[in-house]
């Protein structure tokens, strides 16, 4: 490997210890001569891909989905992002779907939307601060003013729901071979390594959030939390068309719609869904879902 | 069979130090005759084998959580020991969302006063945990909850309250801009800041942002409870376990005597009819003051208390012994992962977890793949290492003797030739 250093071996005697030290934590000499070469050539950057580009005029909502349901403007299948897709539907704003992924989003996390005006200055809208863009753009009602449970009830979904969600799509072994890999590991990269290691992380970042409030994950308890949140949720309903008898769906039908239709679709390819199992017992949710999904 | 109910231990004159505790005892002293139940602090959650507080042991039987308590006493009772029996169908739909709104929002911000906030915490909470806790938890406890309170409050993006936090950022940003050499490393001298000075000039931002989310929390409650005598009954039909559980967290915000009280400030201005309701039930439900000496010796004090109390055992060898090494093993790196994934394991495979019998067998299954999967990443990692190893030896860093150190005594000969090549070559060239 060395061929000029063993030529001249024997020639110093010394402080072999501390050369030793020393060298153990030297770079070995062939890899060092390799990365001088380093850059070797430096290449134009890349063009940007040509799909995000086809329709510069509208709004671009950009979620997770795949490139054929973006065309057809199918629902994302991605709680977060199909609440602001269907909430942004509902109100009546024309946008586009883009597939994307965390990386491409300025705040790390998915939803966002590019506004087609004004077209100088096109800052991206965080999934934040959708509600208040969407409210400029059309001048409907900020919901959570009108009734005081809006946000109580929006908890049962953001925890006891999302909590079982998290459970049952990354912890559950067969769900998250058969949906969660398929969605959002396979998608990213063909190589096995990479996706391997993809999967641990989406999972351990699963069990730190559920572990954050909690000891231990208790199972039955989370999903016995969300089969109660079901049936507060039901209740809230009654008889109405839409939540907090309204004539039009609005943030809450949204954010209800986001986990009650992932649920129950079938395309998921579920392979354990106890959650299914509580919802269907209430059947005005159901019935809620199905009306909603005409706005698709 | 008396149930014996295991808890925190008192503090800031409230029975416990947690939420989820104090809401257990108050349903235990509106729900259960005081002589069928017991009060221990144990203060030391590897008592039982969910490794939780509060947690509920009728003989060989363990239940912990304060939701999983209460659904174990209506089975237990058959129905008697029930608070929410009277409830109908939107009250009882309240009763859940509420809860989970309270123990979502509120929990974020007795986390926030009580442990993020750091005056607070090192001047209150923390001898508090000390005069409860016996040796070795003193030491091992206190700083694991204090980290998680952290992670749990750490999207609320306040950690500002945390002088910790700050002074890491500041040291981050001192040596970023003396590595630049912007400033002179002497002109860098500012005063050290407290939680109230930084409220108080630097970041209104974060008063505002307080003000947001304790207004989340308050106004809907306050709202709630109107003129009634409980959130959500009126006074003929009796509290609730929205109540207790409520009562639980309210009193951790009103009761404590901190430094740095913003949380108190803001529930007293904010939500006048609460702070009364608050202050009414908790005299109804616990003591008015609950000293350390009333939980750990109740029976000089037994006049003087209406909870039933009971002196919490003394700590053995194996369980300080076992506490020693749980707390090793959780800071080993590898092994910390094994652990997280024997969290869910536990639940599934202990009798009453209420899973059906197939559904436990597939979780203990996944639980033992998962297991797997870590051994094998460690033998990943054992893999690489030997041919890193081994591609030292083949180097020669590890054979025999005399030709070893000439060799290794050569490295930099050949590292410089190339260089006095180029350098010849520039002379030359």
């Amino acid at each position: 490997m060395t061929p000029e250093g063993r030529d001249n071996s024997g020639q110093v005697p010394g402080s072999v210890n501390l050369s030793r030290a020393r060298d153990y934590f030297a770079v070995p000499a062939p890899i060092k001569r390799i990365f001088d070469r380093f850059p070797l050539v430096t290449y134009p950057s890349n063009d940007l891909p040509l799909r995000g580009a086809p329709s510069r005029n509208g709004n671009r909502l950009f979620v997770f989905t795949n490139a054929a349901d973006a065309k057809q403007n199918k629902p994302s299948f991605n709680p977060q992002c199909l609440k602001w897709q269907a909430y942004l539907r509902f109100v009546g704003i024309e946008f586009d779907i883009v597939s994307s992924n965390n990386h491409a989003s300025p705040t790390g996390a998915l939803p966002f939307l590019l506004p087609a005006l004004p077209t100088s200055n096109s800052t991206p809208i965080p999934s934040t601060k959708l509600q208040k863009w969407a409210i400029e753009q059309v001048h409907c009602e900020e919901e959570q003013q009108l009734n005081l449970r809006f946000d109580v009830y929006a908890s049962l979904l953001d925890h006891r729901i999302r909590n079982a969600w998290l459970y049952a799509l990354y912890l559950d072994t067969e769900n998250f071979t058969s949906v969660a890999r398929r969605l959002y590991v396979d998608p990213s990269t063909s190589n096995s390594v990479v996706r391997a290691a993809l999967a641990s992380q989406l999972q351990q970042a699963a069990r730190e959030e559920l572990l954050k409030s909690t000891q231990y994950i208790d199972v039955s308890a989370l999903e016995a939390e969300a089969g109660d949140a079901f049936e507060a949720l039901s209740t809230l309903l009654g008889d109405d068309k839409y939540f907090f008898g309204r004539s039009k769906p609005g943030l809450f039908d949204a954010s209800v719609f986001a986990y009650t239709h992932l649920i129950l679709d079938e395309g998921m390819g579920w392979k354990q869904n106890r959650l299914a199992d509580y919802l269907r017992k209430h059947k005005n949710l159901v019935q809620h879902r199905e009306r909603l999904l005409k706005y698709f | 069979m008396v149930l014996e109910l295991h808890v925190w231990g008192p503090a800031f004159s409230l029975p416990s130090i947690e939420a989820q505790c104090l809401a257990t005892i108050a349903y235990f002293s509106l729900a259960v005759p005081q002589d069928a139940w017991v009060l221990v602090a144990s203060s030391d959650p590897s008592v039982s084998p969910t490794s939780e507080l509060p947690a509920l042991r009728n003989g060989s039987t363990w239940v912990s959580r304060f939701r999983n308590i209460v659904d174990y006493l209506r089975q237990y009772s058959n129905g008697e020991w029930d608070l929410d029996s009277g409830l109908n169908g939107s009250e009882r739909a309240d009763n859940i969302a509420f809860s989970s709104f309270v123990e979502s929002r509120a929990h974020a911000l007795v986390d926030l006063s009580l442990y993020v906030t750091s005056q607070n915490y090192y001047n209150t909470t923390s001898p508090a945990y000390g005069s409860i806790l016996q040796w070795p938890n003193q030491w091992i406890l206190p700083p694991k909850i204090h980290g998680a309170a952290k992670a749990r409050t750490e999207h609320l993006g306040l950690s500002s309250l945390d002088l910790q936090a700050i002074e890491d950022q500041r040291q981050r940003e001192h040596s970023a801009a003396v590595a630049a050499g912007q400033i002179p490393k002497n002109f860098i001298r500012r005063p050290r800041d407290t939680v109230s000075g930084l409220l108080g000039k630097k970041s209104q931002q974060n008063q505002f942002r307080l003000e947001a989310i304790t207004d989340d929390l308050f106004e809907p409650l306050e709202e709630m409870l109107g003129e009634k005598m409980y959130l959500l009954t009126r006074d003929s039909a009796g509290p609730s376990s929205l109540d207790c559980l409520a009562l639980g967290y309210l009193s951790l915000a009103l009761v404590p005597d901190l430094p740095y009280a913003w949380l108190r400030d803001a529930m007293k201005s904010k939500a006048p009819r609460l702070t009364v309701y608050t202050e009414r039930l908790r005299q109804q439900c616990f003591d008015a003051a609950v000293e350390v000496s009333h939980a750990v010796a109740p029976s000089a004090n037994t006049t003087s208390s209406h909870l039933p109390w009971r002196a919490p055992e003394q700590a053995r060898l194996t369980t300080i012994g076992s506490t020693l090494f749980n707390a090793f093993a959780d800071s080993v790196p590898i092994l910390k992962d094994v652990r997280a994934q024997d969290r869910l394991r536990v639940a599934a495979e202990s009798s009453d977890s209420g899973l059906s019998q197939e559904d436990s067998k597939k979780l203990s299954t996944f639980a033992h793949t998962q297991k797997k999967d870590i051994l094998v990443n460690i033998a990943y990692a054992a893999g690489g290492l030997a041919a890193l190893v081994g591609y030292m030896a083949y180097e020669g860093f590890f054979s025999s003797e005399g030709f070893d150190d000439d060799e290794l005594e050569d490295e930099p000969i050949t590292e410089f030739e190339p260089e006095t090549m180029q350098a010849q070559n520039f002379l030359f060239g």
